[in-house]
């Protein structure tokens, strides 16, 4: 059987969601602090095409490669919507588009692995 | 690393974390509008201000927030004149703190909103979790 790849790229993209959740949430708590610039992470397609062959892991003593939250790496908002006079970059209402976007996106993912799963399921309970 | 959506719990609860002291701060800094000094001629109450400071947490993998420390605001000091007050200098003079409390409300506010946008957060991080749970269940 071909293996099916829709689940392990349903799965990185949630962990890359979660990442990202996590570095906007970053950006609303230091939307008050002085000189900080808002991040971002890099958009999911560049990760994906960036993360290339790994060597597998046959021993524990092998040291473990980054999963994809390690390669994600943060850059800085290429399109801020207000700097204000403190050198502040973080604009609270682009965030907040921001974790919705990244909402639907789990969404979107978990549900596709609901149904993918679902699929297996039908496919062993009618072998029985 | 620690789970991500973990992280994003943790950094926006240093985010309420910061801005509940920024309100302590104001809190004080209205309080003590009226506070003048204990002897004639002394200096009254000085407005403190609150400096934040990203840090970067390895462990967290992205930069949360703490306050890095409560300074004085060095604005002069409003001066009135009633020779009646006990702090009032030899001319009659009384220093009054130099409180706006229409800026203090303002920082209210933006301190208000930025514990909100904190709240929301955690929310919406915990839905994502419990969305993630939701897959285990029996469908």
């Amino acid at each position: 059987m071909s293996p099916v790849y829709l689940f392990d790229l349903a799965s990185r993209h949630v962990s890359w969601a979660s990442f990202r959740q996590t570095v906007v949430t970053s950006n609303i708590a230091n939307a008050n602090t002085p000189g900080y610039i808002a991040q971002d992470v890099k958009p999911f397609a560049d990760v994906l095409d960036s993360s290339g062959l790994e060597m597998a892991r046959t021993s524990s003593a092998h040291l473990a490669s980054d999963d994809v939250t390690g390669s994600v790496g943060g850059t800085t908002e290429a399109d801020p919507w207000q700097v204000t006079d403190s050198g502040n970059s973080v604009s609270l209402e682009q965030e907040m588009i921001k974790a919705d976007e990244v909402n639907r996106t789990m969404s979107l993912d978990l549900t596709i692995e609901r149904a993918f799963q679902r699929m297996i399921l039908t496919s062993v309970r009618s072998g029985s | 690393m620690i789970d991500p959506l973990r992280a994003a719990s943790a950094i926006a609860g240093s985010g309420m974390e910061a801005q509940t002291v920024r309100l302590r701060v104001v809190a004080e800094n209205i309080a003590n509008a009226n506070s003048t000094g204990p002897t004639p001629g002394s200096d009254p109450y000085q407005r403190k201000t609150v400096v934040f400071a990203a840090e970067f947490d390895k462990l967290l993998g992205a930069a949360d927030v703490s306050v890095h420390s409560i300074g004085v605001d060095s604005a002069p000091f409003q001066v009135e004149h009633d020779p009646g007050n006990p702090a009032a200098d030899a001319n009659g003079n009384v220093k009054l703190p130099n409180v706006n409390v229409i800026v203090e409300m303002a920082d209210m506010r933006e301190a208000n909103r930025s514990y909100e946008a904190d709240l929301q957060m955690i929310k919406q991080t915990r839905s994502m979790t419990s969305m993630m749970i939701d897959l285990l269940r029996n469908s």
